[in-house]
């Protein structure tokens, strides 16, 4: 099923998107499902995609000594996820999986940054948001270890 | 402002007579030094007129180190006080603004301003940490008082501030109204010549209106440094005119009693889930001061140092407020 | 001559049920002795007789004036004896309290509210207040998170918010259980999904310090402005008349200038996060 430039207007990563730039990003991206309990991908795993959460639900973590799965939370309809897909070496710092039927928006992250090569300020907006997602993380994680320190 | 005057002799009399129906607190000489004390007819005589401020600060009359809340006023008499300073007149302006605010007025300490009349007096001297005089405070009363005593000699000289004042003095201590204009020039030419002693003595500490700036922005390092001596005992605060935070305490049957506390004793802000933001000494030692010059000007009217130099007296560490202020302003 | 309005004295309150919401917080259940209203986010000084005093803010309806709720988390030694309290005996109020939520200034506007832990009390008070004037509002999102389910308080809120027009209400937890089936992170990430007028809104904080710094700092990002972001601040609140000093926030006391406060009230001050 194709996405519209109107559904991506919903989605708050793309508020302040020209509509010329949603058709660029819908001209590199696909729609994927995953099932519950699929995992999207594995910590360490190269990636070629950047995700953003359409609808379903999402658990992310990290894995101790390859086995054990420890879950930090789970993401949030609209959130931006698998960043590492545009930065070098461009391998993912933690695992992401399906806890019920969900539906990603998957940008091909080799082409992403080939546009932002024709189009700086798509570019530099891109980054920006990709940026300020990292940043929330970061800012979540000192929370929940705040958190976990007062206890 | 009017004065009146009386002999010493016949206000010792109208003492001796008002002990009947008053309970009067007079400035005397102890083993303290100067101090409030409840005066007994004996002591009339022993009274100390124009002598810089005593040990223990006016505030402790209507504020008392601890009270039940809860229960009914007692009747007591009405209450005289005599010899207070200017700098303690001006204390308790402040106290006036936070106890009797429009929101919420405190009975006891209302009922207390009401049922006592303060007899401020001039200072004609001062003590060695005297410093009223860079507050722009003068070492003489002109108001909040109801009226000012100074002796000269054998003369009982009354300066009238409120109209409750001048009606006791008139009324009731019936003194006469000084008209001789060279006298009464003379009394205020001597107080202005105190005043300029004192101003000439501490031309070297700081313009402490400006002093709120420079707490505020002053860095850590000068609160350790101070506060290494600190052993959080709160005397400062206990013996200040103006510092007036307390404590309710719960006993049964739902009664407060209310005790003087202080932001110097560790625990002050901790709140129920543990956090206190006050936990370093270097903290609650410069909250003091962040209070005095810096948030109480922004609320009310004035800073909450009147220069009594009680605090730096009393301090078990020997600090120095003055000196901390005068290396910043270096 | 005498002012016999006495400010220190409490008046008396018949405990009338109990309520556990979570392992560590319990809602009291109130009758006055005479009629006490207040004003959604105000406070009040709740006493064990003979033990002690404490402030809180009531998580009941600011609607209903014969009955008050105050939900309590054991955190200390008054609160500890609260704990131990069964219905049927008196307790003392004072209050209300401070300056609350200036609803009317949230007329038109989208509200979104961030709350954390025990927070959720004061909050559930202002939910109240929303529904009963919703037909002036443009939408209300809750944001709550707990440490864990269990810890989570007011279950059925939740359902019955969600139920409401114009209201939406989310839940994380840091640690999820096995049923747990909503967010799992600090609330922070909640934003995340949040979509909303920014021009047209306002944002409420009320939780731990913690919360409340990670929460404004996140609210401002997404460009809120300062005064668009009202701060409920906890300070050992005493006398609760601005007097007894104990709860002094620079130049505020934030028994009578707050708790609540636009965060552009009191950014200037270096006390606020401690």
């Amino acid at each position: 099923m194709e996405l519209t430039i109107n559904e991506l207007k919903n989605i708050r990563f793309f508020e302040s998107y020209s509509d010329k730039q949603l058709q660029t990003i819908l001209a590199i991206s696909s729609i994927k499902h995953f099932k519950v309990k699929e995992i999207l991908f594995e910590q360490y795993d190269e990636l070629h995609e950047v995700y953003i959460l359409l609808s379903g639900c999402l658990s992310m973590g990290i894995s101790i000594a390859g086995e054990k799965r420890i879950h930090l939370g789970t993401l949030e309809e609209g959130e931006l996820f698998s960043w590492s897909a545009v930065f070098r070496p461009y391998i993912s710092t933690a695992w992401v999986m399906a806890t019920c039927p969900t539906r990603v928006l998957a940008i091909d992250s080799e082409k992403l940054n080939q546009t932002f090569q024709n189009d700086c300020e798509f570019g530099f907006k891109t980054m920006t948001k990709i940026a300020q997602t990292i940043s929330h993380r970061l800012s979540d994680t000192r929370f929940q270890l705040m958190n976990q320190l007062i206890i | 402002m009017r004065y009146y005057i009386t002999t010493k002799s016949e206000w010792d009399k109208k003492l001796d007579q008002l002990l009947l129906s008053h309970t009067i607190f007079a400035t005397v000489s102890n083993d303290l030094g100067l101090d409030f004390e409840f005066l007994r007819p004996a002591d009339i005589d022993n009274i100390k007129y124009n002598c810089p401020r005593p040990v223990t600060s006016l505030k402790t009359f209507f504020l008392p180190p601890r009270e039940n809340v809860t229960a009914d006023r007692d009747s007591d008499s009405p209450r005289i006080i005599i010899g207070a300073p200017n700098c303690d007149i001006e204390g308790l302006s402040l106290l006036d603004e936070i106890y009797l605010d429009r929101d919420f007025k405190d009975m006891f300490f209302n009922w207390r301003r009401k049922n006592t009349i303060i007899v401020a007096t001039d200072c004609f001297s001062y003590r060695d940490n005297c410093h009223c005089v860079s507050y722009g405070i003068k070492p003489f009363t002109t108001r909040i008082a109801d009226m000012s005593v100074s002796q000269l000699n054998g003369t009982m000289i009354f300066r009238c501030i409120t109209d409750k004042g001048e009606a006791f003095i008139k009324t009731v201590i019936n003194a006469q109204l000084l008209e001789d204009k060279n006298f009464v020039e003379s009394v205020e030419n001597n107080n202005t010549e105190v005043e300029k002693t004192l101003t000439e003595k501490n031309k070297g500490l700081p313009d402490y209106a400006r002093s709120g700036k420079l707490l505020e922005s002053a860095g850590k390092n000068i609160w350790k440094k101070y506060s290494s001596d600190c052993v959080s005992c709160g005397s400062c605060t206990t013996i200040c005119p103006t510092c007036s935070c307390f404590l309710l305490i719960d006993k049964p049957g739902f009664e407060k009693v209310k005790q003087m506390d202080t932001c110097q004793y560790p625990g002050f802000e901790r709140v129920a889930g543990g956090e206190d933001a006050l936990y370093e000494l270097s903290e609650r030692f410069r909250n003091r001061y962040m209070c005095k010059y810096v948030w109480k000007p922004k609320k009310y009217r004035s800073t909450a140092c009147t220069g009594c130099g009680r605090c730096i007296d009393s301090c078990l560490g020997k600090i120095n407020k003055n000196e901390l202020i005068m290396e910043l302003v270096k | 001559m005498f002012d016999n309005n006495n400010i220190y004295k409490p008046i008396k309150a018949r405990l009338t049920d109990v309520i556990t919401e979570s392992p560590l917080i319990k809602t009291f259940v109130l009758a006055p002795e005479h009629e006490f209203s207040f004003e959604t986010g105000q406070f009040i000084e709740l006493s064990v007789d003979g033990i002690g005093e404490a402030p809180f803010t009531p998580s009941s309806s600011p609607l209903i004036t014969d009955m008050l709720e105050v939900t309590v988390m054991k955190t200390g030694y008054v609160t500890e004896y609260m704990h131990n309290l069964k219905s049927d005996v008196n307790m003392g109020i004072r209050g209300p309290y401070g300056r609350g939520y200036p609803v009317e200034v949230f007329e038109g506007k989208e509200i979104l509210i961030l709350g954390g832990g025990c927070g959720l009390a004061p909050i559930r008070s202002l939910l109240y207040k929303l529904e009963s004037m919703k037909d002036k509002l443009e939408k209300v999102t809750l944001c709550y998170g707990s440490k864990t389910p269990e810890d989570c308080i007011y279950k059925p809120l939740f359902k019955r918010l969600n139920n409401i027009e114009k209201f939406e209400a989310f839940r994380t937890v840091d640690k999820p259980d096995e049923g747990w089936t909503e967010s799992v992170g600090v609330v922070t990430t909640l934003l995340n999904r949040v979509r909303i007028n920014i021009n047209k809104s306002i944002a409420i904080v009320c939780g731990p310090p913690v919360m409340m710094k990670f929460g404004t700092i996140r609210l401002l990002e997404m460009g809120f402005t300062d005064n668009q972001i009202y701060l409920s601040m906890e300070k050992n609140m005493s006398c609760g008349l601005g007097k007894c000093g104990h709860c002094m926030m620079g130049e505020f006391f934030v028994c009578k200038d707050g708790p609540v406060f636009t965060y552009g009230e009191i950014k200037h001050n270096p006390e606020i996060w401690k």
